[in-house]
């Protein structure tokens, strides 16, 4: 029953992660209990809630107690820049806004539990805010209001997330394939990493993965496997605006509007087209070959398709050419 | 057994391998005849500079007679196949040296086949 509670809990916006994470590094504070228990904590605390009014009323009485538990955490080893994070989880939700925010959910036609997750994050929100204001920041309040946005769920979406995450298909390799195209498809409305971390799973240590990347390089197995990867996570284009966006990465499509001059990145100003007569130094400066490579440089200074990398390369050519020649020119 | 041996002999064949861990990737093109003129092609881009510089040697009246003599068989000199006069247009998919639609590089057979199938944007059957 505690993994339902939890699984049904989890399908609230990203709002209550917000409420979560604080609670969860509450947690981080030095208890033992393990996460489990106290995300229930945390969600039976995440049961409290005010209505608007009230909230500011609460505020003004709880700025005192506030500033007690600030004293007390400031008194225990912790580090500064927990405070005021610590703050708002240390402070304990009055037990008359419970009546209150029941009132409200039950009210309201939407979901109880998501309207009152919802509600108790303005509520730290606002906490946030008031604290900033007595600090001298100042603060909108419509900014505030205009964050207060209620979602709709459709009941046959939350089936098909709660059904898509029980489900256990597995393919021959092992690797659920269909439940990734749904879990992919369900957090579309919301992201996956957006919110604080709840700090539930102990993150494995990274520093022996970083050593053995120095230690060898990518082999032909991890190419292998990059490679089945990519192949795997590549799914086929949805419709045609997908298809068109794998096109203009591939570079098969250009990108819009037309840029006349992509790929072409002559940084070269008119005058390095125009006047090449500096590069005609190599040459005598007077005779035939001066006449011709004049006529090269006219010809050169016209032309708007050669970049000026291009246009010495070809004087050079002919200088060389010359210097070969020069023998035999000699001679005549 | 003589007619499997002719017929492996005659395959067009291009082999490529650029990365290890990738399939074996083989193209064939139509023909030999597509294949030479392929050839052709890249050896004309990459000599395309040095025939233009050395015909602009050749091609004028103002340096002296001996030089131009000596490009003369410089270019001569060059590969033959670098000579741009030397690529014929061919149909794209069928190799056909004639009755080619530039625009498309296909030749008349298949420009119609694919005409008629509604395969071609813009094309339309001419009615007036």
């Amino acid at each position: 029953s505690t993994s339902s509670v939890l699984s049904t809990e989890k399908d609230t916006s990203t709002a209550s992660k917000d409420s979560t994470t604080e609670g969860a590094s509450k947690r981080q504070e030095g208890t033992a209990e393990t996460p489990k228990q106290k995300l229930l904590e945390i969600i039976g605390n995440m049961k409290v809630e005010v209505s608007y009014r009230k909230k500011l009323q609460q505020l003004k009485a709880s700025e005192k107690k506030r500033q007690a538990m600030n004293q007390l955490e400031g008194l225990d080893s912790k580090g500064p820049q927990r405070t005021t994070e610590d703050i708002q989880r240390g402070k304990p939700l009055n037990p008359d806004l419970v009546k209150a925010a029941s009132a409200v959910a039950s009210s309201l036609p939407l979901d109880k539990k998501q309207t009152e997750s919802e509600l108790l994050a303005q509520l730290r929100r606002h906490e946030e805010t008031t604290d900033k204001q007595k600090k001298g920041e100042t603060i909108n309040i419509r900014n505030v209001i205009s964050e207060m946005t209620v979602k709709k769920q459709s009941p046959a979406q939350r089936g098909a997330r709660i059904s898509s995450r029980i489900s256990l298909e597995l393919d021959e390799d092992g690797q659920r394939i269909r439940p990734e195209r749904f879990s992919s498809q369900s957090f579309d409305s919301r992201s996956l990493k957006v919110g604080k971390r709840l700090n539930i799973f102990t993150k494995a240590s990274t520093e022996p993965e970083h050593s053995l990347k120095t230690v060898s390089s990518p082999t032909i197995w991890d190419l292998e496997f990059a490679k089945e990867v990519a192949a795997i996570t590549a799914q086929p284009p949805r419709n045609g605006f997908e298809e068109m966006i794998q096109w203009t990465k591939e570079g098969i499509l250009w990108e819009f509007p037309i840029d006349n001059e992509v790929g072409m990145d002559d940084d070269a100003e008119f005058h390095e087209h125009i006047f090449l007569e500096k590069h005609l130094e190599g040459f005598p400066k007077e005779g035939p070959i001066r006449h011709f490579m004049e006529l090269v440089i006219c010809g050169l200074s016209k032309n708007p398709y050669l970049s000026v990398k291009q246009k010495i390369e070809h004087i050079e050519w002919f200088e060389k050419y010359f210097e070969e020649k020069k023998e035999f020119l000699q001679e005549i | 057994m003589a007619a499997a041996a002719l017929c492996w002999a005659l395959r067009a064949a291009r082999q490529a391998l650029p990365s290890p861990c990738s399939g074996q990737v083989r193209g064939h093109y139509v023909d030999w005849r597509m294949l030479r003129d392929v050839k052709r092609r890249k050896l004309a881009y990459e000599y395309a500079d040095e025939r233009l510089r050395i015909n602009a040697i050749r091609k004028n009246s103002i340096l002296p007679k001996e030089l131009q003599e000596v490009a003369d068989k410089e270019i001569a000199a060059l590969p033959r196949d670098s000579c741009p006069v030397r690529i014929h247009n061919r149909c794209v998919l069928t190799s056909r040296p004639r009755g080619l639609r530039r625009r498309w590089r296909l030749s008349r057979i298949v420009f119609r086949h694919f005409a008629d199938h509604a395969q071609m944007s813009g094309v339309q059957r001419a009615m007036w």
